[in-house]
């Protein structure tokens, strides 16, 4: 009976989660785009191997790692002083906490355009800023390095509450009495920080990261929205590349190989991210 | 003491100032935009006037989102509430797998899903269906829904279950009677985190519906950044944006508690 009850949710999770990855693993071993009338025909290993010589996809993987690395190391920094400013006591602090949240709340596709508003040549606010410093506007969305940087600042502006909010409920299971010993043993704020604070943030710490590293590497709205992957490329990330695959170049059989390299790529670093854990742990008992 | 003021400072203006320039861009005209304006001139509300009588005018997309989220918060706790129960009955090994995998669909990138939902849904006819989004909405939310009620579930006293029990309660009277007004709070979280995540979806609305008037705020917003044939006047962009925007400002001033207890609860717990 109470595994009966279970079942609904089950069945749609499998239909939304399984059924997809095990069609694309059968999708990747077939040719299924305009050429062959978008009707899928076997063809061997042909799209992995395709996927292991294209420079295009190595290239968007570099750039996927370049952005979540950054984005997700940014956001780990500052979520903690958020989370640090936030965990003190003081007049207003809900009221703030409140208004931090509101990025993290509005839609990826409402702020990628603003963004794309705020780094405008020559309007924006930011080069009126520029001019008014006596300098010439600068491109920033139509160079590779700074449109790269835009990207990762729309994303750590939208998401920094996020990783601040769990870092904070981490903060509160720590009990008060351990810094008062700890100040009563002659211990500065400082290194209650570094010997009491941040080991017992870490299991949150590593949530915040898991769940960010994941949504980062498969960031979409974003670029799409914000720079659409340009200029040349340069912010192209996997997750469009097999969008653009599927949805212009109508090639679905090499769409689903691109995915599932991403979703390998994906395994690989989570994999590694929990050995870390594990063997950080380890070392510590 | 000054410090932290400065920091606190440092944090709205962090979080604010981007949406006051679009506030702010959504009131000038394209002319005052471009070139400064003296005095009073330049302030306008054409751009407001402009989305709203477009055709299909704005308030439509924000009716449409509207329309999905409460669908999909609706599908998605009648799923994962009985999912939730049933699972905190089962033996620990069983719970513990499970719970594993959905750790683990909850933090998959669900971007990489919608190839192969897009071709579910040609073949069983739901794209351009408003409401058949709400299937995958709820299928993809189900996996945090079932571990934050999971958590509200194991809260309870299991006396409170067992008394209930020998009054001749059955399961379904005392999930519906019992349980459920107990665990009311952490429904609450769920549904506004799954009425979010609704509103804001982006990569499967974008491929599932094609028809002008049926399209989800974001990809509404996404298709007039990509049609324009302007460059500059961004202001009716930007009224665009602030009327997106909002409906979910609103509701994050109103439910921020039960909206921050919902995230933190699964990291707690």
């Amino acid at each position: 009976m109470n595994l009966l009850l279970t079942l609904p949710a089950l069945l749609l999770l499998a239909l939304v989660f399984a059924v997809p990855l095990l069609r694309y693993g059968w999708l990747s071993f077939h040719a299924d785009s305009v050429i062959t009338g978008l009707q899928p025909v076997p063809n061997g290993g042909a799209n992995w191997l395709r996927l292991i010589e294209d420079e295009r996809f190595w290239q968007n993987t570099v750039q996927t790692l370049r952005f979540a690395g950054l984005s997700v190391a940014l956001e780990l920094l500052l979520g903690l002083a958020l989370a640090l400013l936030l965990h003190q006591r003081w007049r207003g602090r809900t009221a703030v906490r409140t208004i931090t949240l509101l990025p993290w709340a509005l839609p990826t596709a409402v702020m990628a355009l603003g963004w794309r508003w705020i780094f405008n040549d020559p309007y924006g606010p930011i080069n009126a800023l520029v001019q008014a410093l006596g300098q010439p506007a600068l491109p920033f969305l139509s160079s590779p390095a700074s449109t790269w940087f835009v990207v990762v600042l729309a994303d750590v502006w939208k998401t920094t509450p996020f990783v601040a909010l769990l870092l904070l409920a981490g903060l509160q299971t720590i009990p008060s009495d351990l810094y008062e010993a700890f100040a009563l043993d002659g211990g500065s704020p400082w290194q209650a920080l570094r010997r009491i604070t941040l080991p017992l943030l870490l299991p949150y710490a590593f949530l915040a990261v898991l769940f960010r590293l994941a949504q980062a590497l498969g960031v979409f709205d974003l670029v799409q929205i914000l720079t659409g992957g340009g200029p040349a490329g340069s912010t192209e990330t996997l997750a469009l590349y097999s969008y653009l695959t599927a949805m212009r170049f109508l090639d679905f059989g090499y769409s689903a190989t691109v995915m599932l390299g991403m979703f390998l790529l994906l395994l690989g670093l989570t994999t590694a991210l929990l050995l870390g854990r594990r063997w950080l742990a380890g070392g510590r008992a | 003491m000054r410090f932290r003021r400065l920091a606190v400072l440092l944090v709205l203006l962090w979080s604010l100032l981007p949406l006051v320039w679009q506030l702010y861009t959504s009131l000038r005209t394209g002319a005052a935009l471009v070139t400064p304006q003296p005095g009073l001139a330049g302030w306008t509300l054409e751009n407001y006037r402009q989305i709203l009588t477009g055709d299909p005018p704005f308030w439509r997309f924000l009716l449409n989102s509207t329309v999905v989220g409460l669908a999909s918060t609706a599908l998605t706790l009648s799923l994962a509430i009985p999912c939730a129960y049933g699972l905190q009955r089962q033996p620990a090994g069983t719970r513990a797998v499970i719970s594993g995998v959905l750790l683990a669909a909850a933090v998959f990138p669900y971007v990489l899903l919608f190839l192969a939902l897009l071709e579910v849904a040609r073949r069983f006819g739901l794209a351009n269906h408003l409401l058949a989004l709400s299937l995958p909405y709820a299928g993809l939310s189900l996996p945090l829904a079932v571990l934050l009620l999971g958590a509200a579930f194991r809260d309870l006293p299991p006396e409170l279950e067992e008394s209930a029990r020998l009054e001749g309660l059955n399961t379904w009277q005392r999930l519906r009677w019992v349980l459920l007004p107990l665990i009311a709070p952490a429904s609450a979280s769920t549904g506004l985190l799954v009425f979010l995540f609704s509103w804001n979806e982006y990569p499967i609305a974008l491929t599932w519906i094609s028809r002008q008037e049926l399209l989800t705020l974001p990809i509404a917003i996404a298709r007039i950044a990509g049609s324009s044939v302007y460059t500059v006047p961004y202001g009716a962009f930007a009224a665009a944006t602030v009327l997106g925007s909002l409906p979910l400002l609103a509701l994050v001033v109103i439910f921020q508690k039960p909206i921050v207890a919902g995230l933190t609860q699964g990291a707690v717990k």
